[in-house]
């Protein structure tokens, strides 16, 4: 592990398709981060519980349970106010407007190097 | 002279005089008389012959007072109690002598034509003229007036032709139609309006219309309605009208004003039409287009994913081509399948045969087996991707690289009674010795990794030496989750 890589935080991957998850965590790990993932707004809560070393939240927006992706961003701003919010959508127009400010929002599917290249500025600003 | 009826076919009586004058010199003096005064005249003998110049509306009559003949009094009046309304035949008597101290049979005689002046004999000339042409003055009147009267009775009969017509078809069309006053009161209402809203005739007219909207649309009609009797623009407004069945539907008001020449407002005339079914079809459609976008987007996603997974784990740029193109193709025959299915659900056993299609040779190295339990759409493409790995993994390391190879498929259902348990089982036997690969590729993730996920369950990959086999454990719930 380098110098560099330990100063970066995790991230935490939410998104229901499995197939789309793995993909996302093999991009953001290759990106150098150390990743968790989970299938829900409840399963991510719980991780968030239980990781102190999430310092920014990566989700979908559209996925099943109590919980969408701009429910679980607006949660987890005020339970975690410092935690950064990474969102990625293939409906971006309408949800930008309820989602917490200094939300930074992607298309489906993902433009790997602009992701990479924010996760990465975000890093840089929170350490 | 000339007498009778051939007269009648040469002269109008309704322009002429009749004269009757029977007895003595009177009757050819008054016709020499009349004619030299250009006034056309039909002269006849008798009371019965009178009665059918009055039947054919004779203008006036000159007649004596002595051809009065008492027994003909009631055929008289008879006839002319028979005469239109707007019809008063002037009478001109010739006297019996002076024109006064009559006798009362005299009187009732001469009461007996309604409308009669008395002319003493013997015949003055001018007086007679006189008397004559002012009694076809007073009939022209008369004439006059049953045109007019004629006229008003047409316009009233073209009114209520008009508004049977209007009637007609203002019930019989689709639409409710309706009118008010230049204030908005609403006045009219057709039958179509009180088959839909199911409220008795007049209950509706003033303001009452509006609580037959949906409370949340009261307001926004009010307004619409309101700017326009207050501008004269036309109206037109979406909006949902109690049925008479309980519901609300969709309907399209409408409505015009009708300007008189100065461009005063007159009335308002407006329909509503039942727009509901569109309506829903529109929204439908909204709703599918949606959907429709939010799987074009997953799918496309899931592509990407694939795409990715497979470059990132390829040796070279020939084999990732191969693979990313069948991966596609089978992922193009999945969505096919369930485009069949209406993207609800399908069966197990359809899903996987149709993956194992283009894997297939001539001859059968499958054996399938199992309940044709219900799939989701999701696990079904999941399903169909995992077992295009396996298919394409046996063929080349497999135990489908060999002549006597065989793959065995079951799945079933297990007895746990809380939880039932789906376990899918892919067992190769007859290949080569099995040894566990190197690296990890997009295959096997697919089959380890997202499969499991897709199903809520686990997977167990066991590369036993005498043949590979793979299984998966879900909650029965998993397979359409």
């Amino acid at each position: 592990m380098t110098l560099a890589s330990k100063a970066l935080p995790a991230i935490l991957v939410v998104e229901d398709e499995p197939l789309i998850r793995m993909e996302a965590v093999d991009m953001i790990e290759d990106a150098g981060f150390k990743v968790y993932d989970a299938a829900s707004a409840d399963a991510a809560i719980l991780m968030m519980e239980q990781y102190d070393d999430i310092g920014i939240l990566f989700t979908d927006i559209d996925m099943p349970g109590s919980m969408d992706g701009i429910k679980l961003a607006t949660y987890v701003r005020d339970r975690w106010p410092p935690v950064a919010i990474v969102i990625a959508s293939g409906k971006i127009d309408y949800d930008r407007m309820l989602a917490p400010l200094d939300s930074t929002f992607f298309p489906k599917p993902y433009p790997t190097g602009q992701i990479v290249k924010t996760l990465k500025d975000i890093a840089s600003r929170l350490t | 002279m000339t007498f009778g009826s051939d007269i009648l076919t040469r002269v109008d009586p309704q322009s002429a005089v009749a004269v009757l004058a029977p007895r003595g010199r009177d009757g050819a003096v008054a016709e020499r008389l009349l004619t030299d005064a250009g006034i056309a005249v039909i002269v006849t003998t008798t009371i019965d012959a009178l009665v059918d110049l009055i039947h054919a509306q004779i203008a006036a009559v000159l007649v004596t007072e002595e051809a009065l003949d008492a027994d003909k009094t009631d055929t008289l009046k008879d006839a002319l109690s028979l005469q239109p309304t707007w019809s008063d035949i002037p009478f001109v008597v010739l006297s019996n002598g002076g024109t006064h101290h009559r006798t009362d049979n005299a009187m009732q005689r001469m009461d007996a034509l309604q409308n009669a002046v008395l002319l003493s004999r013997p015949l003055h000339a001018d007086e007679l003229i006189r008397s004559v042409r002012s009694a076809l003055t007073a009939r022209e009147r008369q004439h006059h007036a049953r045109r007019l009267l004629e006229e008003l009775q047409l316009r009233q009969r073209q009114l209520e032709e008009s508004e049977a017509k209007f009637h007609a078809i203002a019930d019989s069309v689709d639409q409710m139609i309706w009118t008010t006053l230049p204030d908005g009161f609403h006045d009219y209402y057709n039958q179509r309006w009180y088959q839909f809203t199911g409220v008795p005739e007049g209950s509706t007219d003033g303001e009452a219309w509006n609580d037959m909207f949906h409370p949340d649309d009261q307001d926004r009609a009010w307004g619409t309605w309101r700017h326009s009797l207050q501008t004269g623009e036309s109206y037109e407004i979406e909006y949902r009208l109690k049925h008479h069945s309980g519901g609300y539907r969709w309907v399209l008001g409408r409505a015009q004003p009708l300007r008189d020449a100065t461009g005063q407002i007159q009335r308002w005339y407006g329909s509503c039409t039942d727009i509901h079914d569109i309506k829903l079809a529109q929204e439908q459609r909204q709703l599918l287009l949606a959907e429709m976008n939010h799987r074009v987007k997953n799918t496309l996603a899931m592509v990407h994913a694939m795409v990715s997974q497979t470059l990132r784990q390829s040796d070279n740029l020939i084999d990732a081509r191969a693979s990313i193109q069948s991966r596609i193709s089978m992922m193009a025959q999945a969505h096919d399948r369930l485009v069949h299915t209406t993207w609800t659900e399908t069966r197990i056993m359809d899903v996987t045969n149709a993956a194992l299609i283009p894997h297939r040779m001539n001859d059968d190295r499958f054996t399938i087996d199992g309940p044709d339990l219900p799939i989701g759409s999701k696990q079904a493409l999941a399903l169909t991707m995992a077992l295009h790995e396996l298919a394409t993994n046996a063929t080349k390391y497999g135990s489908l690289s060999q002549v006597d190879g065989q793959v065995r498929i079951t799945w079933y259902t297990d007895n746990t009674p809380l939880e039932p348990n789906f376990n899918f089982v892919w067992q190769e036997t007859g290949g080569p010795a099995v040894e566990k690969p190197m690296r990890r590729g997009f295959g096997s993730r697919m089959i380890e990794q997202a499969l499991a996920g897709y199903f809520s369950g686990n997977v167990e990959l066991d590369y036993d030496r005498s043949g590979l086999c793979f299984k998966l454990i879900a909650p029965l719930m998993g397979l359409q989750a």
